[in-house]
């Protein structure tokens, strides 16, 4: 497989996940407030601009995080390399240069989703709530998910697409659990929120049913922050995220387990043992913020390492 | 199935008002008669009304759209994508038309590679004074880096695009230029017919039409016969100028169909006259390379320095034998509009037989007498430049403007080798709709076959591209002049 190939391949995998993840944020975020209407909307909607990493881009454009400037900046903006939008047309455009490698139905299923994304209209979609937006991003991207398995050679060109996936929801869900808790335990450790807004989170990760089934209790926050990094099972763990991203990093080098082939493969390894020998009382010992900040580090640290083994080469 | 009965008098309302005019129809013996090849199309499209027809349009818009059919237009600094227009109604030809257009484009790409073989070797049609020496030698598509060059099993134009046209005062198929560089659009002919099947099940099957969907296989089994190792692991690519080339599409539909890599010139390296792709397992020897960039930027080191798209020593590689190109490089000597003007003598030279299909005639400025008649006949005329296509750097007389003629007087005495004339030829033409009237109109078309050559037979898939000027009483077919593309039928048997 070209190098440019599955360079292009990872990042179809990491945009259309940043499309999802995004979706998936905006849209419980909007109706956790919705229904609790009260304090200063800054406050509110700060930590979405924060999860997301787009704090400083985003003051460049408004003044005002709200409701409405997040929306737009999230979902539309061309000013943000990362809005949903944005993340769309890239992901369209590295497919476009992989044409034949992708099968069809995943060109068309990527191409049409593309062309309705251009259609939506920001204004109309806020004015109606950015449920029907969002509903449709999230359903496009499983629907890509599910074409893409389901039409793809299970080569080396998908697992890169899976570990583009995973790598970010990986990061992603290490991010919203490091924000969030910030945001709702303040520093004496007392919780300044209700179950409410804890169910929010764990709905932004889609994890709020696994954690009812798992726990069937009133949701507590280490509970909260156990599910989201440390669950084996749950699809969208920091865990589970790495689980994938190792499968797919051995099944490109063929490297036997218990070894490794590359530096992405012996980070991936290193964190990954973490992870599954881990108690979070022991993380909340350690330092959860500590923790998770070395984990985001990891994410970057391991998307560097695969580029360097596998997509660059130096001038010949 | 009553409806698809014949029936003597169909409501045949969106042919309402439709003429022939004086041209030769390829639909209508005359007004509301079809030729018999056509009579079981015309009782399906003509019951359609306005807004049936309207129906399957937007739906075979829709397919093109969401495949990405498109090409790219740049203007105020965005890029737009567009659909290339596809007129619903298929273009039909019978076997005996075929089998006669066939044994033509055969005759003709058998001549131009041996006379591209002996242009870049012995030139004996230079010595036995059949081509003006001069005319050769003036050319810039001729590429002295090519003589002597022993191309892989003899084969310079793998891929011909003949562009074919028939007159409407006899009837007859002329040959109208032939490319052998880098001829495109043959994606489309194989996207017409997926979508064309799908508006038009019913009309398509009454009728029992020869595949095109071989081409691929055709095309792939030539590139693997051409590897310098041999053996059954060859490597073929498929290079293209990447993803902001109008044809891009093309390039990325071919390499799928082939099953070959699709490589850009950053992908590919030279390292001691052999080529490698870039892989995720390093570096991986390449045998073959089906290229759609134009010769000059194909290595900035033999040719243009300035090329960013090339490969640096693909060149030396070539020369060496290391590599296949196809096309070769240097072809467009041999569909220079100049050169062209010989191609029946050509025929007579290399094979001994009459040309099978006739060429246009061609007043050749470089030649006096020549120039002195075009000069005052413009008004009659279309003159070309020698080395463009595209329906660039075209005057058509007849639609010319006082300005524009003598804008081209002027170019003509600068520079008389780089033009050519020909007189005006009524199109034929087939019925497609009209966006204003909302009803079928008469439009004229040419028609390109694709052929393929392996050293021995010509293969060309049966049909072609029929292209199609949209705009009424609109001689120029191409693309980026208002041009469209209708799906092309050849029959099975006689109809």
């Amino acid at each position: 497989m070209l190098a440019r190939i599955a360079d292009s391949l990872f990042w179809i995998g990491r945009y259309m996940e940043r499309a999802e993840d995004t979706a998936r944020m905006l849209d419980v975020h909007y109706y956790t407030l919705v229904e609790r209407q009260g304090s200063s909307q800054r406050l509110r909607w700060e930590p979405i601009i924060r999860i997301a990493g787009e704090q400083d881009r985003f003051y460049q454009f408004h003044t005002e995080a709200d409701a409405e400037s997040v929306f737009h900046y999230l979902a539309f903006s061309p000013g943000n390399p990362n809005s949903i939008r944005e993340c769309v047309e890239r992901v369209r455009e590295n497919a476009r240069t992989i044409r034949e490698i992708i099968s069809r139905e995943m060109w068309e299923d990527i191409n049409g989703f593309y062309h309705e994304m251009k259609n939506f209209q920001p204004e109309e979609e806020l004015r109606g709530g950015p449920h029907r937006f969002c509903r449709r991003v999230i359903f496009a991207c499983h629907r890509f998910s599910g074409v893409s398995d389901g039409t793809l050679l299970h080569d080396e060109g998908w697992q890169f697409m899976r570990i583009g996936k995973f790598l970010e929801r990986a990061e992603m869900t290490a991010r919203i659990v490091n924000v969030q808790y910030h945001n709702l335990v303040d520093k004496e450790g007392i919780e300044d929120a209700d179950d409410h807004q804890w169910m929010a989170v764990l709905k932004s990760a889609g994890a709020y049913q696994a954690y009812r089934r798992w726990h069937r209790s009133r949701v507590v926050p280490p509970r909260v922050a156990e599910m989201l990094i440390l669950h084996p099972d749950h699809p969208r763990s920091v865990r589970f995220c790495f689980t994938q991203l190792q499968l797919a990093l051995r099944d490109i080098s063929g490297t036997m387990p218990g070894d490794y082939a590359n530096e992405a493969e012996r980070l991936t390894g290193k964190v990954l043992e973490s992870l599954r020998y881990h108690r979070m009382e022991e993380i909340f010992k350690e330092g959860l913020e500590g923790y998770l900040v070395r984990l985001q580090a990891s994410c970057r640290e391991i998307g560097h390492q695969i580029a360097r083994r596998y997509f660059y080469y130096t001038a010949a | 199935m009553n409806q698809l009965q014949p029936s003597p008098a169909p409501a045949n309302n969106l042919f309402e008002a439709y003429e022939t005019g004086a041209f030769y129809d390829e639909m209508f013996e005359q007004p509301s008669v079809p030729r018999s090849h056509y009579a079981p199309l015309f009782q399906v499209i003509g019951r359609l009304d306005q807004q049936q027809y309207q129906q399957r349009r937007e739906l075979a818009d829709l397919a093109f759209l969401i495949q990405g059919i498109t090409f790219t237009v740049y203007s105020d600094g965005h890029n737009t994508e567009r659909l290339f227009p596809f007129d619903l109604v298929p273009r039909i030809l019978t076997r005996a038309e075929w089998d006669l257009i066939e044994r033509g484009l055969a005759q003709r790409v058998i001549t131009l590679n041996l006379f591209l073989q002996d242009i870049y070797g012995p030139q004996r049609a230079l010595k036995d004074r059949i081509v003006p020496r001069s005319l050769i030698f003036s050319s810039p598509q001729f590429r002295r880096e090519m003589m002597g060059l022993k191309v892989p099993r003899g084969i310079h134009t793998h891929i011909s695009g003949i562009d074919l046209i028939r007159d409407s005062a006899t009837g007859e198929f002329l040959v109208l230029e032939d490319n052998v560089r880098t001829p495109s659009g043959v994606s489309y002919v194989l996207e017409n017919r997926l979508v064309l099947m799908h508006a038009f099940p019913r009309a398509f099957s009454q009728y029992a039409v020869l595949p095109v969907d071989h081409y691929p296989v055709e095309l792939a089994s030539i590139l693997r016969s051409l590897s310098p190792r041999g053996g059954a692991d060859t490597v073929a690519v498929l290079l293209t100028p990447g993803i902001f080339n109008s044809a891009y599409f093309e390039h990325s539909f071919l390499a799928q169909q082939m099953g070959i890599e699709l490589v850009e010139g950053r992908d590919l390296v030279v390292d001691s006259g052999i080529v490698f792709m870039k892989t995720i397992a390093g570096l991986k020897r390449v045998d073959v390379i089906y290229r759609r960039i134009d010769d000059e930027f194909l290595d900035p080191l033999a040719f243009n320095p300035d090329s960013v798209l090339g490969v640096p020593g693909l060149m030396q590689a070539y020369r060496e034998g290391n590599v296949a190109l196809v096309n070769a490089i240097g072809n467009g000597i041999a569909d220079d509009k100049a050169v062209y003007a010989y191609l029946p003598e050509l025929i007579r030279y290399y094979l001994g037989e009459d040309p099978i299909l006739r060429n246009v005639d061609t007043y050749l400025c470089s030649k006096p007498d020549h120039l002195a008649y075009v000069l005052d006949h413009l008004e009659e005329l279309v003159v070309k430049a020698v080395g463009e296509s595209g329906g660039y750097g075209m005057l058509m007389g007849p639609a010319s403007t006082a300005a524009g003629r003598h804008e081209f007087r002027r170019r003509l005495l600068a520079n008389p080798r780089n033009y050519i004339a020909q007189p005006v030829i009524g199109l034929s033409r087939v019925p497609a709709f009209d966006e204003t009237t909302n009803r079928f109109a008469g439009r004229h078309v040419d028609l390109r076959p694709y052929c393929l050559f392996d050293g021995e037979k010509v293969v060309i898939v049966p049909g072609g591209l029929t292209r199609v000027a949209l705009r009424p009483g609109s001689l120029v077919v191409n693309s980026s002049q208002g041009g469209g593309s209708k799906d092309t039928w050849v029959l099975r048997g006689d109809a």
